[in-house]
Order: C-alpha cells, then structure tokens, then sequence
C-alpha cells in the first residue's frame, strides 16, 4: 500500500514537472518581438538582487517609453523602477500595485492615468488584442492573489464564463498547441530569458518626427467610470495605508489625446484628496522636448534623448516635493547603479547603430 | 522507474490534449495581433458615407478609396504600444478617414465629418438642426443629452449635437 502510494506520489511529480517544462518551452519569450512582455517579470529578480526603490512608476506605455531611472539615478541619485507594461490597464495597475506593496514600500508611487479611459476589460479591443496585451502583463507576474484577483478583474464576462481565468493561472492550457510556432527563441530562453529594459524603460532609439497634429473625435461622454474611480480610490488608500505619496501624472504623449475633460476631472480628484498631480502634456517646454528630434513615432512615445529629458526635469520636482534622499552618496548602491548605468550605455550605443543602420539602408 | 515515468508521461498528455477541448478566449497563440483579427465584408445596406462620388463603407480595403480621394491634405500614424501595422488618418478638408490594418492591408475603420463642407447621403451636415437630424434618421437614436446613436450591421453611425446644432457627424466600423 505504501509503496503504491510513494510510486503514485513519484508519478505525479514527474508529471507536474515535466508540465512545468513544457508551459515554461510554450510560452512566448518576447525576447526579440514585442519585448514589452518581459518589463513585468524583470521587476523581481532586481528586486531580490538589488533592493527596494524610493520611487516606482505604475502604467501603460506612457511610463516604460517616456522615463528613464537611470537619468533619476545619475541626475539625482533616485532609486527607481517602472512597473508599466503595454495598454496596463487601471485594474492591473491597482493589483501589481498592491504586488509591490508585498515587496517594499517606496516613499513615491507614480501612477500615469491614461488607463481611467477604460472602464470595462470589453472596452479595451477586440478579443484578440486584449487577451494578448492582459497575457504580456499578467503571465509574467509571480504567483499571489493579486495575480489571482487581477485575472479575475480582467476578464469579460464572456470569458468568465468560459473560465478563462484558469489559462492565465496555468498558461499551458492556453499555448498547448504552439507547437508548430516554436522557433529557436522558444528554445534559448527555454528557462532564462535576458534584460530587454533598464529598470523597467524600454530603450528607443529611432527619430520619427511629429508631423501633423494628431486627432481624435470627439467623444459622446467624458465622464470616467465609477469602476475607474473606484480602482483610483484604492490605490490612494493603498498608498496611505503604507504612507507612500501616490502622484499622478498625465506623461506628454500626444496620442492618444488627453481631452480637458479628463484633465479637469483629475484635477479635481487631485485637490480633493490633496494629492499632486503634473500633466506634462502642459510642461513641454520647460522639459524642452522637441518632437522634430525626441520621439521615434511621431510624438506617441518619447526615444530615449526624450525620456532622458523628460526624466531630469521630474526628478527635480520629485527632489523639490518631496525630498526624496540623494542615494549616491551610499558606496554599495552606487556599485550596483554603476553597472546598471554601463548597461544602459552599452544598451543605447548598440540600438543607435543599429537605428544608424537602418537609416543608412533606407 | 520506467513504469513510473510512463505512467506520468501519459497523465501529461491525457491532461495537455484535454486542453484541447475546451473554448479559447480568442483565437491567437502569439502575442502579435491586430485589433480586428478576421476580415469583415462590408454591409452596403449599413450606414456608409459619400464623398465626391467615392463611397466609403466601414471595414472596406482602403487602397482603392484613398486612390479615387486623391492626395489627402494631412496624414498621421499610430502604432499601437505592442503590435505590428498602424492605425492611419487621412485628412481630406471636411472629413477625417482612419484605417486599421489587417494581414498587412489596410481597411475603413472610421469617417468623421467636421466642417459643413460635406453632407452624409442622408442629407445631414455639420450646422444641421435636430429636427433635420430626425428628418434624415428618426429620433429613436437620441441618447436623452447630446448624441443620436444609429447602429447598423457593420457600421455606427454618431451625431453629436450641441444646443440643438450638429457639431460632429462619426461613421465607426462595428467591432466584435
């Protein structure tokens, strides 16, 4: 009988790890396309080698494209990083949020509100979009109830009916059959995949100019959601529950637009519950971003020469708000932001000769 | 220990292929998708808009409609933060047309009206009286504030109204 057990014991556990080894070779890598599914899951492991952070960013594309905590650090000696991911939406960001509370407390939690344009995970796209953009934010995050809760708040109702949930909190039951779109990636970064951003910014390096302004129609009602509210709600009283300082910010992308109507309503949110709020859409000249040099899609995102301007100008509001300490004076912390700088330099020497490249080739 | 690696290679199998069975949220494997996955024909009987002769009907290839508009007085693109293709506005002096694209070929995804310079087939322009609205539509469409909200098979079609005066005349493609 005992030894049924322990042979019955022994083949599930080889059958558990032989899963783990298949979902683990069938997940996509997003190693060489669409790198913006590896920001979520680089967090943890600078997190256990590296330490906690005085600031972390929580968003979509408007904060892993347009900050750069490496400028924090050289400019002014901050500790950061961004925990964005692509179309992140007010849900997610509540939950990995509340992920990082269980990590470490920063003195700043930056949250970019774009995302309260969305109130339903329907509203976000078609199907297809929003469960590959929900997989490139949850899929990367470590097992928790925030992960558990943030599946369950990002999932339609059609697909909760479907209990889709389960393919997020097992993806194998989700990639099972991509077996015939394994490529050599798959395989390489099999069981570890490499550093695609520094700190959680997504390097670019390219130059594609604003041209004409872009344009949006207007919209029926622009009022945000009560789930919207409700979501921003929490992640205050999550924030003064850990005595961090939630500021929010509208970063100065110029699509998509940012209507006054939203920006009113923030604002008064803000002064309501006394908390700082910067629109940077309303600061580019004092940043000096010039959209003929510092954005590589036409003034969406900002390249790197304008994230690194972007970023000097906030930390200095962040210094002037709310003194946030001057690390570099603390020898082993400036070790370890020596080498992150180096592969920072080395990371934009790389992609500038081979945007160079590219350039040339056109 | 051979039996025992059998056995559990077969419960993972049994449990990988039971998988199979089940309903998928959307159709992709990979994270690369557009935000329309499937081509939709366009409806002629669904709101669609007229332009110099040139019919433009939502989730039509857009190739042959930019060609018979001639050359557009603005334009702008826009990648979505993750996928491949862009989103493209077309600016032709009273009206914006946007794309979308699918399978590396672009598709009507909306026509917005802004100036008086053009009507929709219907009769109805920028300036234009509710009551004209009603007229061309019906008043079923009245949203109680400031939108009549029209949907047909393929396309929507919304009128923003302003103290009784149209200000925005929108043709969207119905997305599901």
């Amino acid at each position: 009988m005992k030894k049924n057990f322990l042979k019955l014991t022994a083949a599930l556990a080889v059958c558990l790890v032989v899963l783990w080894l298949l979902q683990m070779l069938l997940m996509p890598k997003y190693m060489t396309e669409s790198k913006e599914g590896n920001l979520i899951a680089e967090y943890y492991d600078d997190f256990e080698e590296h330490g906690p952070h005085d600031v972390i960013f929580i968003g979509d594309c408007e904060v892993y494209e347009n900050f750069s905590p490496i400028t924090l650090w050289e400019e002014y000696g901050i500790t950061s990083y961004i925990r964005g991911s692509a179309q992140q939406l007010i849900w997610q960001s509540y939950y990995l949020m509340e992920e990082t509370f269980e990590y470490e407390t920063p003195k700043v939690m930056v949250f970019n509100v774009l995302s309260m344009k969305y109130d339903t995970p329907a509203s976000t796209g078609a199907a297809a979009q929003r469960e590959a953009y929900n997989r490139m934010t949850i899929d990367p995050m470590r097992w928790s109830m925030s992960k558990w809760n943030c599946i369950q708040a990002s999932m339609t109702d059609m697909e909760r009916e479907k209990e889709a949930e389960w393919m997020y909190l097992f993806p194998i039951l989700r990639y099972h059959d991509r077996w015939s779109d394994l490529s050599a990636e798959d395989f390489k970064y099999w069981f570890k995949r490499g550093d695609v951003a520094d700190n959680g910014y997504l390097m670019q390096t390219g130059v594609k100019p604003l041209v004409h302004d872009h344009v949006e129609k207007p919209l029926v009602d622009y009022s945000f959601a009560d789930s919207c509210w409700e979501y921003l709600d929490r992640m205050r009283e999550l924030c003064e529950k850990h005595g961090t300082e939630l500021v929010l910010i509208k970063a100065p992308s110029l699509s998509p637009v940012w209507w006054d109507q939203w920006d009113a309503q923030i604002e008064e949110y803000a002064e309501k519950y006394d908390l700082v709020y910067w629109n940077f859409l309303e600061h580019q000249e004092e940043i000096g971003i010039d959209w003929n040099t510092d954005t590589y899609d036409t003034g969406l995102h900002l390249n790197v020469y304008g994230a690194e301007k972007m970023s000097r100008y906030f930390g200095q509001l962040l210094v002037d708000t709310f003194d946030l300490p001057d690390r570099r004076s603390d020898a082993e912390l400036s070790a370890v932001w020596a080498d992150k700088v180096a592969v920072y330099n080395e990371r934009k020497a790389k992609l500038e000769a081979e945007t160079a490249s590219a350039t040339e080739g056109e | 220990m051979k039996k025992i690696l059998a056995l559990a290679l077969a419960l993972t199998m049994v449990l990988t292929l039971a998988a199979c069975g089940g309903d998928k949220p959307a159709e992709t494997t990979a994270p690369k998708a557009p935000s329309i996955v499937s081509p939709v024909t366009p409806d002629p009987a669904a709101f669609g808009y007229n332009v110099r002769g040139v019919d433009i009907e939502m989730h039509a290839e857009a190739a042959p409609i930019l060609e018979a508009l001639g050359e557009p007085v603005s334009y702008t693109e826009e990648a979505s933060c993750a996928f491949d293709g862009l989103d493209k506005t077309y600016y032709f002096g009273g009206f914006y047309l946007q794309t979308y694209p699918l399978n590396g070929v672009d598709y009507v995804y909306s026509v917005w009206l802004v100036d008086d310079s053009s009507t929709t087939p219907e009769g109805v322009y920028i300036g234009a009286s509710q009551a004209e609205v009603e007229a061309a539509y019906g008043a079923e469409g009245f949203n109680g504030s400031n939108a009549y909200i029209y949907t047909s098979s393929t396309a929507t079609l919304t009128i923003l109204v302003e103290n009784g005066v149209v200000t925005s005349i929108q043709y969207d493609a119905v997305v599901k």
